[in-house]
């Protein structure tokens, strides 16, 4: 009788927290119409002070977004080749249209991923980093948005699994490596950060999955900041 | 009750641990990152060998290799001078991913472009034409 109280009291909490959940479907309904296959993730535009927040992000963004199921063109060759075609400012990339980048790469979609917030601090007993970004997902047929995250995530960097424990629907248990080098620091954040990210988009082609998921539930957008302090 | 209770726990547990990895990406962003913030030869090479690993691994698993990888690879091995090593891995990630069919054919065009002005960089003119195009 004991196990059924235990079982109650998490029936309770994970309730509590159900109020702020909306379907995918339901967030995003133009990905289960327009089915995207293959994504082009332009550079990353980097709004903070940070200077490698962009490297650590971009590095990390393929990993996550393929294993939601979708094909990722390799950034390394794409945005050299974007350089050679003139594209050096990222604000040049943002004010092309979508449709443009279906000619020469053939991508169904578009990322455009802006970093807003890169805010690091240190406590006695560990440290984390406040990530905000903004995420936006477009059909380069439409040139419509077809899937957008904006939010702050709290990542714990104190080389435990951070902050990420309680959060529905990331898919893989990312491992966190302490790795105590300086450069290396922040990787396993921006990792993180991409993994809880991509965690909302509808599945994609590869992913076993795919086209039955609409009814999963993602936590809605205004109260992702909320829900991932209270994680912490 | 309890057994009950026990078991559809249990049930739980398991359900979440036999997920099975869509593409193994071994250690792939740490060595990426290592070569871009310092992008020695060494450091490229080490890249390299990842994605090698990436690609190995993979087989061995009876995993798809990951999007992009046999691209990447293929485009590294082409900054070498390797032109048709580097043709038959554009050809792997076409087979692999048909989706990147227009990217690969865009990417052998580009190479036998770059050929004839006898420079691995786009001429001027093509550039130019390019910039009209996308």
């Amino acid at each position: 009788m004991r196990l059924f109280k235990v079982l109650i009291l998490f029936v309770l909490i994970f309730t509590a927290g159900c109020a702020s959940y909306t379907t995918k479907k339901e967030a995003f309904p133009q990905m289960y119409t327009d089915r995207p296959l293959s994504i082009l993730v332009l550079p990353p535009i980097n709004q903070t002070t940070a200077a490698d927040a962009k490297e650590y992000y971009s590095v990390t963004v393929t990993e996550p977004l393929s294993l939601m199921g979708y094909y990722v063109f390799p950034m390394e060759v794409t945005s050299e080749i974007l350089k050679n075609e003139g594209f050096y400012d990222t604000e040049l990339l943002i004010n092309t249209p979508p449709q443009k980048f279906r000619q020469y790469f053939g991508a169904d979609a578009v990322m455009y991923i802006k970093i807003l917030k890169w805010d690091t601090s240190y406590y006695v007993i560990g440290g984390n980093v406040k990530v905000s970004v903004d995420c936006a997902l477009k059909s380069t047929i439409s040139g419509e948005n077809l899937w957008k995250y904006d939010g702050t995530m709290v990542l714990d960097t104190t080389g435990s699994d951070g902050g990420a424990g309680g959060l529905a629907g990331l898919l893989v248990k990312v491992v966190l490596t302490a790795v105590q080098t300086a450069a290396a620091d922040y990787m396993p954040v921006a990792r993180q950060a991409n993994f809880m990210t991509m965690s909302s988009l509808p599945y994609g082609k590869y992913h076993p999955q795919h086209n039955q998921d609409g009814d999963s539930k993602i936590i809605k957008k205004d109260n992702v900041e909320k829900t991932e302090s209270e994680n912490k | 009750m309890k057994k009950l209770l026990l078991f559809l726990l249990i049930g739980f547990l398991i359900s979440g641990c036999a997920k099975q990895q869509l593409y193994n990406w071994e250690r792939y962003p740490f060595s990426l990152y290592k070569y871009k913030k310092d992008p020695t030869d060494e450091n490229l090479q080490k890249h390299k060998e990842m994605l090698v690993a990436i690609m190995e691994n993979s087989k061995e698993k009876d995993l798809r290799v990951p999007p992009g990888v046999y691209c990447e690879y293929g485009f590294i091995l082409l900054k070498k001078g390797k032109k048709d090593e580097a043709l038959k891995y554009f050809d792997l990630e076409e087979k692999t991913y048909p989706e990147s069919a227009v990217f690969m054919q865009n990417l052998k065009s580009y190479l036998n472009k770059s050929d004839k002005s006898s420079n691995a960089n786009i001429s001027s003119s093509e550039t130019a034409k390019k910039k009209e195009g996308i």
